[in-house]
């Protein structure tokens, strides 16, 4: 079992940390000001194994995982890009260990659909 | 000298006429291109519509030769992002951002970005000038939390040390003027009437110099 925590609210971050829970993982879901600093200190930050930050501010999302990553050392820190063109921002300068790209994805798997993108269609098939 | 601003609400747009109108070279980001109403008819510098965290934005705005950066939109994780890029990818030499709410303060100490008009520097001023108006802070340091004040000592006070108006972790003094000279005293120093000090004093102990030396003073 791993320790995730989710920062974020209803939406995509919610269903995240449902779906996680129910594959037996331990999540703490994070609503509130996630800038200030005593919300993520409530949550356990130190024995986190990840924390996923999912927010639908790029600019958030970023600043969180920075913060995080100073203040707690969490291993890794996922961090949701929402407009694609802020991609190149997310990396290690920001905190962030592996970024998730909804919108890149899906671009990806509807090209995938459509027979343009063959690495992707391995990926769909494998899935099956 | 050459400013990207980002963000063009009151206070963005009220600082780039002003800069422009002092003659530096002045080019601001905004998100929303309907603000460029709030410019005045004959800006000199550029508007540019768009998201100022991408990198094709800055660079647009001249962000390589910018000699400073000022972050003033209302969202604090776009401040904090704009300022940091600039500060770490394109070196700007000065780099200011706005603190919206007093809650994200220590996110921008613990980044090293400095801070201005925060709630927390009016709601100072706004006590100072209603309980204490004759101690005119001369300078604050960080978000307010620190201030510099100078004052006449009242003449009770002749012939009292320094040291007797140091109080550990409120009120320093660190210069005296006497007689048009300035300079800084011995714990041991004597003052004399008329004297003119200068006290470095945390926020909240403001009322607790002004008991000190309260009274006659100008």
């Amino acid at each position: 079992m791993m320790r995730v925590i989710v920062v974020g609210g209803p939406g995509l971050p919610d269903q995240v940390a449902v779906a996680l829970r129910n594959t037996g993982e331990e999540v703490t879901v994070i609503e509130g000001d996630p800038l200030a600093q005593s919300t993520l200190e409530a949550a356990g930050p130190l024995r986190a194994d990840v924390l996923a930050v999912l927010t639908q501010s790029d600019e958030t999302n970023l600043v969180v995982s920075l913060l995080a990553k100073r203040r707690f050392q969490i291993p890794r820190i996922v961090a949701r890009v929402n407009d694609p063109a802020n991609e190149a921002l997310f990396d290690w300068s920001w905190g962030v260990d592996a970024l998730v790209s909804p919108a890149t994805a899906l671009v990806s798997m509807i090209r995938a659909v459509a027979g343009r993108d063959t690495a992707a269609q391995t990926v769909l098939a494998s899935g099956d | 000298m050459h400013v990207v601003i980002i963000g063009c609400g009151r206070t963005g747009s009220a600082l780039a006429a002003r800069l422009d109108a002092e003659g530096d070279q002045i080019n601001i980001i905004e998100i929303d291109s309907a603000a460029k109403a709030r410019l005045p008819a004959g800006f000199g510098g550029a508007f540019l519509p768009g998201n100022a965290v991408h990198t094709h934005m800055l660079e647009a705005a001249g962000i390589l030769h910018a000699e400073a950066l000022v972050a003033l939109t209302a969202s604090d994780s776009v401040n904090i992002v704009a300022a940091r890029v600039a500060r770490h990818s394109y070196r700007v030499p000065r780099v200011l951002a706005r603190l919206h709410d007093p809650a994200h303060a220590q996110a921008y100490r613990e980044l090293g970005i400095g801070t201005v008009g925060s709630v927390q520097t009016t709601v100072n001023r706004v006590v100072q000038l209603l309980h204490h108006q004759t101690l005119e802070p001369q300078q604050s340091f960080g978000n307010g939390e620190t201030l510099l004040v100078r004052s006449r000592i009242p003449s009770y006070l002749g012939g009292r040390q320094v040291a007797e108006l140091n109080v550990p972790d409120e009120i320093g003094v660190v210069e005296l003027s006497r007689h048009g000279h300035s300079r800084i005293p011995e714990p041991t120093t004597p003052l004399e009437p008329g004297d003119v000090l200068s006290f470095v004093v945390a926020a909240g102990s403001i009322s607790r110099l002004h008991s000190f030396i309260g009274g006659e003073w100008s």
